[in-house]
């Protein structure tokens, strides 16, 4: 079987907004939706600090608090571990939301503009009224793996089959792939590198991996 | 790419073209395009293993969709219908049609063309200023050809160069290893001290990437610098220094190489063979020659005598003093002494001599870094140099010395910048590590040659063994006094030189201060430009002192600006002509090779960035604009005789091709990047192919292989047997003579502060009591009234991008922290009774602002940055942000220029709370 | 604890609050009432008022919706879903309740309270699955959404016969204390929970602020005039008035409080570090859906 992860590489990552950016226009999601973006944190004391950037997001929970929680059963889970949201279905309560320990969840009422109540040409061509008023967040960009399969290309090789955040990360910090076949390129940065996955002790077993090399020590609880 | 859209729907589009927002393009992407409009930009995955980072995008193209359609675009050209101008004047801004506009501009053009293209100072008429670092030139099309035919227009009113730039590097770099800026060989280097260099903001796609991959190679990374950047975020190390107190780290790293390491550690060869080390000063400070060659003479072991630099066979001594028999010293103006018998240090003994007193210790009580951290950080770099390994390239035999250091922005400009940038090249010196495999590359030049895509081409035999270079002549005969534009970059700051590009390192600063009658007080106030184009800057916002900026642009003649949007600057113009921005206009430009900062291609070539949709409104690409000038100024001919030449980038004639224009006649901008698509692919392939307009619009660029051996110096040096110019400044030093006595022959004496940092060897600074000094006796304050240095950072998001109106860009740059506010160190603000988010007032000795106080641990406590370039009253959205800038508070005063006429972007204030959180 | 970013949640505000604050106070109402009035029935305007302080919750809720019109899918997943589940049971709240006091059949009523109970359950789930908010996923909530429940509606209980010309119940001025400590002790042992399990500082900050409040305003003194109504008859009436009163709007503070206020996300941080092939979990969807409880 397959199942689709992401590999996210802390030593690389620089912070630079770029998979948020590309993921926005691949997605075209408006204004303040950030289905792909990364934090920017500190922990220590002057002058022991460290400063870390960490690409967040739905993280494609095996176990997703999210879809257990979901009333109308809008967030549903495909074979390959993508967690999905059905915007037919979605009433929009919210629930998921509250329910998802990864704050990746986004729900706009109204239609949101770059500027003004009046979307440009870019965005009017983009605007998906299906979206308004339920929740949304990153699909792993299930539309371009499912195409590309489709046409015989390999996700996380190819870039058509790739999520777009994947395909823009200017640090190589980014990868995705099965991590059910042994010898993907994102089971080999497993096999090769220490790694976390965020909130493990919720059990939610992610489906996102962070790469990283040090245990944070202090205490920080950062509004 | 054109290929794929055939195999999509028929209304979805994808086409190739590149953004060059800024200086490490250009980055080739494609747009999507649906059904006629641009909905999306993706990396061009063609170049995946061609480009260093497999053609990857930065995140500011993805900006460029909503750059497109911004309803704040300017949509036709205006004109002011109030005469009065002033920053609460309304300009009364009108639409008019471009044949209106250009008509104007051009009556205007030739006014000032029928009075002379000098004014009766000697100052051109015609004024062009732009930002970006010079990038918006990537964006002008054929423009740049008719301001060359024009004849001289002025560059000298910067909008941000000289304060906010490299500027001690691009100097000295240039004069060195032709190297504009500096960059780690980082795909090979294993330990780089970095003095503030913000590389993963600055350093684009390449940048980023090739550092990713050197952390993940293991190579270490010791950052030193005031607050954490995100580039210190992934140091091994950061070590917080006190604000300009960098030199004193350097400084004392060369005493550890030089006083605590014996001399067989370090690389002697080198110092011997490819560098100045072993030149005998005479005790006037210049060399000692042969009186009959007056070659620099050296002392040679093997024969142990002094003999002239070029003697085949010698032993160089590079330490030490010895007693010469006969020579000559040749000072300033052809002063020439003679001497028998005289000890003399080599250039390198008077080094050694120089750091004797810069012990760590002595650093460590002026920079905060403690003495055991320096040690150990120069032995790691000295152990890291593999001294004696080499590497073969393309089948020749280089050094391999993997170990670089690099200089911030606001620590290679201003007081100060000289001793960083020569104490940090010293370092790679001693080892060996300059211009060879894993060492510290120079980049491009502009100063030394003007053909920054190949610096390799200006590395040509000069006196005394060392490299050519275009300094601005200071002899009597030869010395210009009469300044040829308005900060007189040919007259005061020699090291300009005098290649097309010199007047933009002149000293922009000092060009803004004469208008303001605030400098060079024994010359006469300029008059403003009868003309002033500018694109693509705002120094209203981006230069220093900005509140004094508004009042001098407002007594402008006439501007005429190209316009994006209404902005602090276009607000004093007098025609605003929208031009059609990145998405929507053809250029082509070269592509790879060596470039910039970390943009070594191991390919180079031309790529196309071209319309992929039709302007918006009735912005018009800048060749139109430029043949309608052309055309109505009656410069057609010269316009297109300078294209003919290489106005696009490449001449259009040349050995075995001609695809000239007739100079006669008007081309369209389709003619003109035809022809200069055909001249770049016809050169490029040697002349296999000829591609025209059509075939770059559908395939994008065209590359082919470029040796890793280009991307160092060090083979060209040894193959014409030529040495570095270090460490000894001998030219340097008669150069600052020089322009000492034609100075005050002409009773100038207002430029004697700068003339002192002429100086052969950089005498060490205490900068901070500098500074303290400069406020008190410039401003009337007490320096210690002023505990905070005041700093700015990178913001990849915005630097250069001319984007600070776009949405995307603002919502994206807001997950870097402290874009929306001003950063201090918590543990300060605590003591302040300052909470994160509290609105605090920033007071320096010239303005004051306010903002919000965004807190973090990753900042000095005496230390508050302020990110990017914010303040804007006019720019649409922008406005609306009330972000705190920088430049306001930034003092502009001749005292803080340095020898090259450049001054720091940073500044001391003081803080207080005004308000609760916000 | 390494945790950045725990800002407070927006999806459910006032309106998702009111559903806590009125829905817990009207199914624990039906409930009291039905117990109450054994072996009779309650009076019709008393069983009105818990059902629409259940119904008033309900609306609210839909006014927050996104997609108000497709409020029917909210029956889609009772295998999982607590909001189903509290739906699915105010679905048959109301009818049950209103032929229980129509028909004045009091093993229809007391199926009707044991349906508010569940209902009452339902809430208190409903905010432990959500795991993105360390306040509401704490289990030592459930004891406190019911206890606080039962308390609003006792509270209400003794104002309507206060208001209704009853003499108050003697059962439920002794009730009411009872419920009283029971909730007093849920919520220490809530709040001490929250901090043993390292809730966002900013979640304990705003539950330290309403704390002396809410134990001695909204627990302690309305327990003790309880016994003062009980002990002194002729204080009863204000006495339980303020009593009832006081316990009431303590608990519907606590519950906005917890909701609109106390609800940080759970933040992100760095964990801790494993090395080699992680062991992989299946997607759960692997597997049919089924009905977890």
């Amino acid at each position: 079987m397959t199942r689709y992860v992401m590999v996210a590489d802390l030593n690389r990552c620089v912070g630079c907004q770029t998979c948020t950016v590309a993921c926005k226009h691949t997605n075209g999601t408006p204004p303040g939706v950030q289905w792909r973006k990364v934090i920017d944190v500190e922990w220590g004391e002057y002058p022991d600090v460290e400063r870390l950037f960490m690409p967040v997001g739905c993280q494609h929970c095996a176990d997703p608090p999210c879809m257990h929680v979901c009333p109308s059963t809008a967030t549903g889970q495909r074979e390959d571990g993508i967690v999905t949201i059905d915007y037919d279905l979605c009433i929009g309560c919210s629930y998921c939301v509250v329910a998802c320990p990864y704050q990746a969840r986004y729900k706009v009422d109204n239609p949101v503009f770059a500027y003004g109540d009046t979307p440009m040409e870019s965005e009017a061509a983009r605007f998906d009224e299906k979206r308004i008023g339920v929740a949304q967040k990153c699909t792993f960009c299930a539309d371009r793996v499912d195409a590309g399969l489709a046409k015989g290309l390999r996700p996380g090789i190819d870039p058509d089959a790739t999520p777009g955040c994947v395909n823009a990360c200017i640090a190589d910090a980014l990868s995705f792939g099965d991590i059910e076949d042994e010898n993907s390129n994102v089971s080999e940065l497993l096999a090769e590198n220490t790694w976390f996955q965020m909130h493990a002790e919720l059990g939610t077993e992610t489906g996102f991996y962070y790469l990283w090399d040090q245990e944070p020590s202090g205490d920080t609880d950062d509004e | 790419m054109s290929t794929k859209a055939e195999q999509s729907a028929a209304d979805i589009k994808k086409i190739s073209t590149y953004c060059y927002q800024c200086v490490n393009g250009p980055d080739l992407l494609t747009v999507e395009v649906v059904d006629g409009v641009a909905t999306r930009v993706e990396p061009n995955f063609d170049l995946r293993g061609e480009h260093p980072a497999d053609g990857k995008i930065c995140v500011k193209p993805f900006g460029l969709v909503q750059k497109l359609y911004n309803p704040h675009r300017i949509k036709r050209p205006m004109k002011r219908t109030n005469p009065k101008k002033g920053r609460n004047e309304d300009p009364g801004w009108v639409e008019i049609s471009w044949e209106e506009a250009l008509d104007t501009v051009a009556e205007k053009m030739n006014a000032a063309r029928a009075r002379g293209v000098l004014d009766e100072h000697g100052n051109p008429r015609l004024a062009f200023t732009t930002g970006g670092a010079a990038t918006p030139f990537k964006y002008m099309g054929s423009f740049p050809a008719l301001l060359f035919a024009w004849g001289p227009f002025d560059q000298s009113l910067g909008a941000g160069g000289t304060v906010k730039c490299y500027h001690s590097e691009h100097m000295f770099g240039e004069l060195w290893h032709r190297a504009f800026t500096v960059l780690p060989d980082t795909p090979r280097c294993e330990y780089l001290i970095s003095f503030g260099n913000n590389i993963d903001a600055s350093g684009g796609v390449t940048g980023v990437r090739r550092h990713a991959d050197a952390r993940k190679r293991g190579m270490k990374r010791i950052q030193f610098e005031p607050h954490l950047s995100v580039t210190g975020a992934s140091a091994t190390e950061w070590i917080p220094i006190k604000t300009k107190t960098d030199s004193a780290v350097l400084f004392s790293m060369l005493h550890v190489l030089l006083h605590e390491t014996p001399v067989d550690r370090l690389d002697v060869e080198f110092l011997k063979h490819r560098t100045a080390s072993p030149y005998l000063v005479g005790p006037h400070g210049f060399y000692l020659r042969d009186p009959d060659s007056k070659k620099p003479l050296l002392w040679d072991n093997a024969s142990a005598r002094a003999v002239p630099c070029d003697t085949e066979n010698s032993d160089p001594a590079i330490i030490g003093s010895f007693m010469v028999d006969e020579a000559v010293e040749i000072g300033a103006d052809d002063e020439t002494w003679t001497h028998r018998n005289i000890q003399a240090d080599t250039g390198l003994e008077k080094t050694r001599q120089l750091v004797a007193g810069h012990t760590p210790e002595w650093a460590a009580q002026i920079s905060d870094v403690p003495a055991a951290t320096i040690r150990r950080v120069t032995n790691e770099f000295l152990s890291h140099a593999h001294i004696g390994e080499t590497e073969v390239i393309d089948g020749r035999e280089i050094p391999f010395r993997p170990v670089c250091t690099v200089l911030g922005k606001s620590v290679n400009n201003g007081w100060g910048g000289f001793e960083c940038v020569w104490a940090h090249t010293m370092m790679q010196v001693l080892v060996g590590a300059l211009e060879v495999s894993g060492s510290m590359l120079g980049s491009t030049t502009h100063l030394a040659g003007d053909t920054d895509w190949n610096r390799l081409l200006t590395v040509e035999e000069g006196e005394d063994g060392f490299m050519t270079h275009t300094f601005t002549p200071t002899s009597k005969e030869e010395w210009n006094n009469a300044p040829i534009n308005r900060h007189a970059q040919d007259c005061l700051t020699p090291m300009a030189g005098k290649n097309m590009g010199a007047q933009l390192f002149g000293s922009t600063t000092l060009a803004w201060l004469r208008l303001q009658e605030r400098a060079a007080e024994s010359w006469p106030k300029p008059n403003p430009p009868d003309v002033w184009f500018i694109y693509k800057c705002n120094p209203a916002i981006s230069f220093s002192e900005t509140e004094k900026m508004n009042d001098i642009m407002a007594s402008f003649p006439f501007i005429a600006a190209f316009a994006y949007t209404l902005d602090e600057t276009n607000h004093y113009a007098d025609i605003l002509m929208p031009e059609a921005t990145d998405l929507e206009s053809d250029q082509l430009l070269r592509l790879g090779g060596g470039h910039y900062f970390e943009n070594h291609w191991e390919s180079e070539g031309w790529a196309l960035r071209q319309a992929v949709v039709p302007p918006q409104h009735e912005a018009r690409d800048f060749s139109w604009i430029a043949n309608e000038l052309a055309r109505r100024t009656g410069l057609l001919e010269a316009y297109n005789s300078v294209i003919n030449g290489a106005g696009c980038g490449i001449p259009l004639q040349g050995e075995g091709y001609d695809f000239s224009l007739d100079v006669s006649k008007e081309h369209s901008q389709e003619e003109i990047w035809d022809a200069v698509c055909k001249a770049a692919s016809f050169d490029l392939t040697e002349g296999r192919e000829v591609l025209g307009l059509d075939w770059f619009r559908k395939h994008g660029y065209k590359t082919r292989p470029y040796s890793r051996l280009n991307w160092y110096l060090y083979p060209l040096i040894e193959d014409k047997n030529l040495r570095f110019e270090l460490p000894y400044q001998e030219r340097y030093y008669r150069m600052g003579k020089e322009l000492a006595n034609r100075l005050h022959e002409t009773g100038v004496h207002w430029w004697d502060r700068q003339l002192e940092e002429y100086e052969p060897l950089p005498v060490w600074r205490d900068l901070n009591k500098l500074w303290d000094e400069l406020i008190e006796k410039n401003h009337n304050v007490r320096a210690a009234d002023y505990p905070f240095w005041l700093l700015t950072g990178r913001s990849m998001q915005y630097a250069w991008g001319a984007n600070v109106g776009i949405q995307m860009m603002k919502e994206a740059a807001d997950n870097v922290f402290g874009h929306d506010g001003i950063i201090m160190n918590t543990g300060k603000a605590a003591e302040m009774g300052i909470s994160d988010g509290d609105e605090i007032e920033v007071t320096s000795p010239v303005a004051s602002t306010r903002g919000i106080a965004r807190l973090r641990q990753g900042v000095r406590p005496d230390v508050v940055i302020m990110l990017a370039q914010f303040g804007q009253w006019k720019t649409p959205y922008a406005r609306d942000l009330k972000r705190t800038g920088l430049n306001k508070l930034v003092p502009m005063n001749q005292d803080y220029l340095d020898g090259g006429g450049a001054s720091i972007d940073g500044t001391r204030v003081y803080i207080t709370r005004v308000g609760g959180r916000h | 604890m390494n945790r950045f970013y725990t800002v407070l949640q927006t999806s459910w505000d006032w309106r998702a609050a009111v559903n806590f604050m009125f829905g817990g106070t009207g199914s624990a109402l039906i409930l009291i009432i039905a117990i109450a009035s054994l072996p009779g029935t309650p009076a019709l305007p008393a069983g009105i008022t818990a059902l629409v302080l259940v119904g008033l919750g309900l609306f609210t809720v839909w006014l927050e919706i996104g997609r108000p019109m497709r409020f029917l899918h909210v029956f889609f997943h009772p295998q999982t879903s607590w909001m189903t589940r509290e739906a699915s049971v105010a679905l048959l709240l109301f009818p049950v309740t209103l032929i229980g006091l129509l028909y004045r059949n009091p093993a229809i009523v007391i199926a009707a309270g044991l349906l508010g109970l569940v209902f009452l359950y339902c809430q208190a789930r409903i905010l432990l699955a959500s795991k993105g908010i360390p306040s509401w996923r704490e289990p030592a909530i459930v004891a406190l959404i019911i206890s606080t429940g039962l308390v609003e509606g006792s509270a209400v209980f003794i104002l309507y016969l206060l208001l209704s010309g009853s003499s108050m119940q003697t059962a439920m001025l002794v009730l009411l204390p009872v419920l009283l400590v029971i909730r007093a002790l849920s919520w220490n042992s809530y709040r001490q929970r929250l901090i043993a399990g390292q809730a966002p500082q900013q979640t304990l900050s705003i539950l330290r602020d309403i704390h002396a409040t809410t134990l001695w305003a909204g627990n302690i003194t309305p327990a003790v005039l309880a016994a003062i109504a009980l002990l002194i008859p002729v204080a009863g009436p204000p006495a339980g008035a303020v009593a009832a009163l006081l316990a009431l709007f303590s608990g519907w503070h606590m519950k906005f409080t917890i909701i609109t206020r106390a609800s940080q996300q759970q933040g992100y941080s760095v964990g801790k570090l494993k090395r080699g092939r992680p062991q992989i979990k299946p997607p759960v969807r692997r597997k049919p859906d089924r009905f977890v409880f």
